[in-house]
């Protein structure tokens, strides 16, 4: 079983991270804050920000209960983003002000249609991103952007400046800083994190206010420097589908599975190319936006994917990659295939698992076969 | 563009011989129903259907009952001329193009050297004509590890493809890029899968003024690409031929569009089918014409007779997105016979018009618009899938009388999944329509046996749909 001694600093953070609504959202909203919601990566978090906004992306850190969003959804639809409907129906989410649809898949949109249908947010706004990258669909996703700024300042009566956008901007560019050293440590040849701690400072970094973050994770940086995870049998790369499940890591790291890098939108994805702080402030989050989030629902991009996924295995010296989806989940569900494929040919060991979110019957049958996985890497 | 995952060796994935392949048995087969004579009596009809297997005998049989069976047979020949066309492509030199259903054809079958070929007409051919109906092709799909909530629509060609020796083209158009995952998603595999060029019609989830002129440029790209990939220029007057072919069938479309507000109706319920089987196939094309002919002028015979299969039809209704093919006998024609009209279902909101031929550009833009409402595309490709959905729907149950709507549940179809709620609610709010929500695929027969859906439907109709035609009854107070 992987382990590290876990301080008061990494404590902070596992603590924080496992609840929704945490003390820091609670806190901005007593000092009359607003907090908008957004789940894919298309939104950009500092236009929400620039905004004097909370951004939040929501999660739904392993929710099994949907029963209230199976009366809205339908048990074809996944569960990640059935789980998230829950909690929106339920009263978790009460504490946004706003939400923040974007076109990520055909389920997120049905969870943001049906959301908004029964329990209607006072601001809501669809961010639109085409899925082929032309300069036509660039000017069409940079004018959504605009607009999108222009429903902020409107509903919310502020008004975001270019000066209050490249602010903004340098504040993520420093979240995403903490996050890439994090991500250097852990892909290192003595992991100083674990797969599961990795993905509770990334959670951490979307749900509360940048200075707490930069704060705490600091701290844990700081901690762990010269630690070193023991007692794995190997290096694991987790890719696929949107996951903020720290169980799930946990179980995979439990039989001796040490997730060192990962290819997920609720992580690497999300944060490892920066943005140009020099020029237009919209033109710069277009393009990372747009063109370098690595999501399988970008029609043209698989070589990108196939290509940034083989550098971080040679880069993190992984010796074997779980690629999951979550049943129905169309996007990965195939993309894995390919994904698989290409990897098995150049003879890398690929365990691709379908799972259920958030299902704790199904956490025994991914232990299982990840135990069956490391043995036949022999880690 | 394909990246080339270069992992197909036929020689080895080909285990069952060279006739395995869907596209090949049912191109062989159509070659069979292509020989049959123009009129078939009743002892030829059933001296054919006892020579072919049980499965084929199944689907064939369900399109030649008497009162079908002269336009079922101008129907079938057709396709087996598709058919053919499709085999002979490559020997003509002229390369073969997969397309979606969701995508007009016919700007395909204006170059001279190239051929469309669509995917779910192929996948539905072989289900409802070929003995095993597709299953063992799907199973292919999945045991190349693809997720069994694929779309069997797909699942069925694309695993014939990939698992055998069967037709491969030589480009793939995907254009439900923005309106279906999963149909995307399959054909950027296959295209990576072969190393062959992928073209995308992307359309924009926006319905407003910015969507509109953006998906225009989508669509001069894809036709500027297939320029370039064909080696050929797509003149005015290659596009007017074509066009002026289309534009025929769509004023016979928009005909039948009419009778159908009738009552009772009098196009037979398994044209709901044929029309859009002609529409995804071959639009654009003779054949279109003359099977779109024949359905308006029996349907239109039927209206001066007053005929109706059944002794009166009971409810008038609508399949709200996609249907089931595995058994046409023991659903459309079943339905008629107990007085359930079949109007029409999601895939026949094809919202036909007449494009301008004045110029290129006149038959570009109205190509593009005819793509935009396309099934599927103009639906939940809109800005809000629930809305557009039921908008559409509502237009039709309106402008058709329809009593009720049926939801298929095609498990594969999650966009509609994810708001059949939404619209069965406002379907009953908006319009009084009660909404029938199904569990089923519509291609595969071992999901959802017939004698199930069958059973739904009616006690849907009788307990639901009749009763709130003739008013609320009154619920006795408990003592």
């Amino acid at each position: 079983m992987s382990s590290v001694t876990v301080g008061t600093a990494m404590q902070e953070v596992i603590d924080h991270s496992e609840v929704v609504e945490n003390e820091f959202v609670k806190k901005w909203k007593e000092g009359g804050g607003k907090v908008v919601g957004y789940t894919c990566v298309f939104t950009p978090p500092e236009i929400i920000d620039a905004a004097g906004l909370f951004p939040y992306r929501i999660r739904a850190l392993g929710n099994p209960n949907t029963e209230i969003a199976d009366s809205h959804l339908a048990r074809f639809n996944c569960s990640f983003c059935r789980s998230c409907l829950q909690l929106g129906l339920d009263g978790t989410y009460d504490f946004l002000d706003g939400l923040v649809e974007s076109n990520g898949c055909d389920h997120i949109r049905g969870m943001y249609e049906n959301w908004q249908y029964v329990k209607p947010v006072s601001f809501f706004h669809y961010v639109k991103a085409p899925h082929v990258i032309t300069d036509d669909s660039m000017d069409y996703y940079r004018e959504e952007l605009r607009l999108f700024m222009k429903a902020l300042e409107e509903h919310f009566k502020v008004e975001i400046t270019d000066e209050a956008l490249k602010s903004s901007m340098e504040k993520q560019e420093e979240i995403k800083e903490r996050l890439r050293t994090i991500y250097e440590m852990r892909e290192g040849k003595n992991p100083a994190f674990t797969g599961a701690e990795a993905l509770s400072l990334f959670l951490l970094a979307s749900a509360v206010p940048d200075e707490e973050f930069i704060r705490m994770a600091d701290a844990a940086i700081e901690e762990r420097k010269g630690s070193s995870v023991s007692g794995y049998r190997a290096r694991l790369m987790l890719a696929g589908a949107a996951t903020d499940e720290l169980e799930l890591v946990r179980a995979v790291e439990a039989v001796g599975g040490l997730v060192v890098t990962d290819a997920l939108c609720y992580g690497l994805r999300a944060f490892y190319s920066p943005l140009d702080l020099e020029g237009d402030p919209v033109e710069a989050m277009a393009d990372v936006y747009m063109k370098d989030m690595l999501c399988p629902r970008m029609y043209e991009e698989y070589a990108k994917r196939r290509d940034f996924i083989l550098g971080k295995i040679e880069d993190a010296s992984v010796d074997g990659v779980v690629v999951m989806h979550n049943k129905f989940c169309d996007v990965h569900g195939v993309d894995n295939v390919q994904i698989r494929l290409d990897l098995e040919k150049r003879n890398i060991p690929v365990l691709a698992l379908e799972k259920e979110y958030g299902s704790r019957a199904d956490v025994g049958r991914i232990r299982t076969r990840v135990q069956a996985f490391l043995e036949r890497i022999g880690g | 563009m394909g990246v080339g995952l270069e992992l197909h060796e036929k020689s080895e994935v080909n285990a069952f011989g060279p006739k395995f392949g869907l596209f090949d048995r049912v191109s062989t087969l159509f070659e069979l129903v292509e020989k049959l004579p123009d009129e078939m009596s009743d002892a030829e009809v059933e001296g054919v259907l006892a020579v072919i297997p049980k499965e084929t005998s199944k689907g064939l049989s369900a399109m030649l009952i008497p009162r079908l069976r002269d336009v079922s047979l101008i129907f079938l020949k057709t396709i087996g001329k598709w058919l053919r066309d499709a085999k002979n492509a490559p020997l003509e030199g002229k390369k073969s193009v997969l397309v979606p259903f969701c995508f007009p054809p016919e700007i395909v079958q204006a170059f001279d050297s190239a051929f469309p070929v669509t995917s779910e007409v192929l996948s539905t051919i072989g289900v409802i004509a070929l003995e095993g109906q597709g299953e063992r092709y799907f199973n292919m799909a999945l045991g190349l590890g693809l997720p069994d909530h694929i779309c069997s629509a797909n699942a069925v060609e694309i695993g014939s493809m990939l698992g055998s020796d069967d037709f491969q083209p030589q480009a793939i158009i995907s254009a439900a890029v923005g309106s279906c995952d999963i149909n995307s998603k399959t054909h950027e595999m296959v295209s990576n899968y072969y190393g062959i060029p992928q073209f995308i019609l992307e359309k924009p989830v926006d319905d407003t003024e910015r969507g509109h002129p953006l998906y225009k440029k989508n669509f001069r790209r894809l036709v500027g690409q297939l320029e370039e990939f064909f080696d050929e220029e797509l003149t005015e007057e290659k596009l007017r031929r074509v066009v002026e072919k289309a534009n025929k069938a769509s004023e016979l479309m928009l005909e039948l569009w009419d009778i159908h507000s009738a009552v009772p109706h009098p196009v037979p319920n398994l044209f709901a089918l044929f029309t859009y089987g002609t529409r995804f196939a071959m639009w654009g094309t003779d054949e279109a014409i003359t099977t779109m002919q024949a359905m308006v002028d029996t349907s239109k015979k039927r209206l001066k007779n007053g005929d109706y299969p059944a002794e009166k039809e009971v409810a008038r209704c609508i399949l709200s997105y996609t249907s089931y093919y595995f058994d046409l006998a023991n659903l459309f024609n079943w339905m008629e016979e107990q007085g359930y009209s079949y109007i029409g279902d999601g895939l026949d909101l094809l919202w036909p018009t007449v494009i301008d031929t004045t110029d290129r550009d006149t038959m570009l833009d109205g190509l593009a618009m005819q793509a935009w409402n396309m099934p599927m595309t103009r639906q939940v490709g809109g800005h809000s899938m629930s809305m557009c959905w039921l908008e559409d729907l509502i237009h039709v149950a309106k402008m058709w009388s329809a009593d009720c709507a049926i939801y298929s549940g095609h498990h594969s179809c999650k966009q509609t999944w994810s708001v059949s709620n939404i619209v069965r609610a406002e379907l009953m709010n908006r319009i009084n329509v009660p909404m029938l929500n199904l569990q089923g695929d519509s291609w595969l027969k071992r999901t959802t046996p017939i004698s199930v859906i069958q059973k739904e439907i009616d006690e849907f109709i009788k307990n639901v749909v009749l009763p709130k035609r003739v008013g609320k009854k009154k619920v006795r107070k408990r003592a």
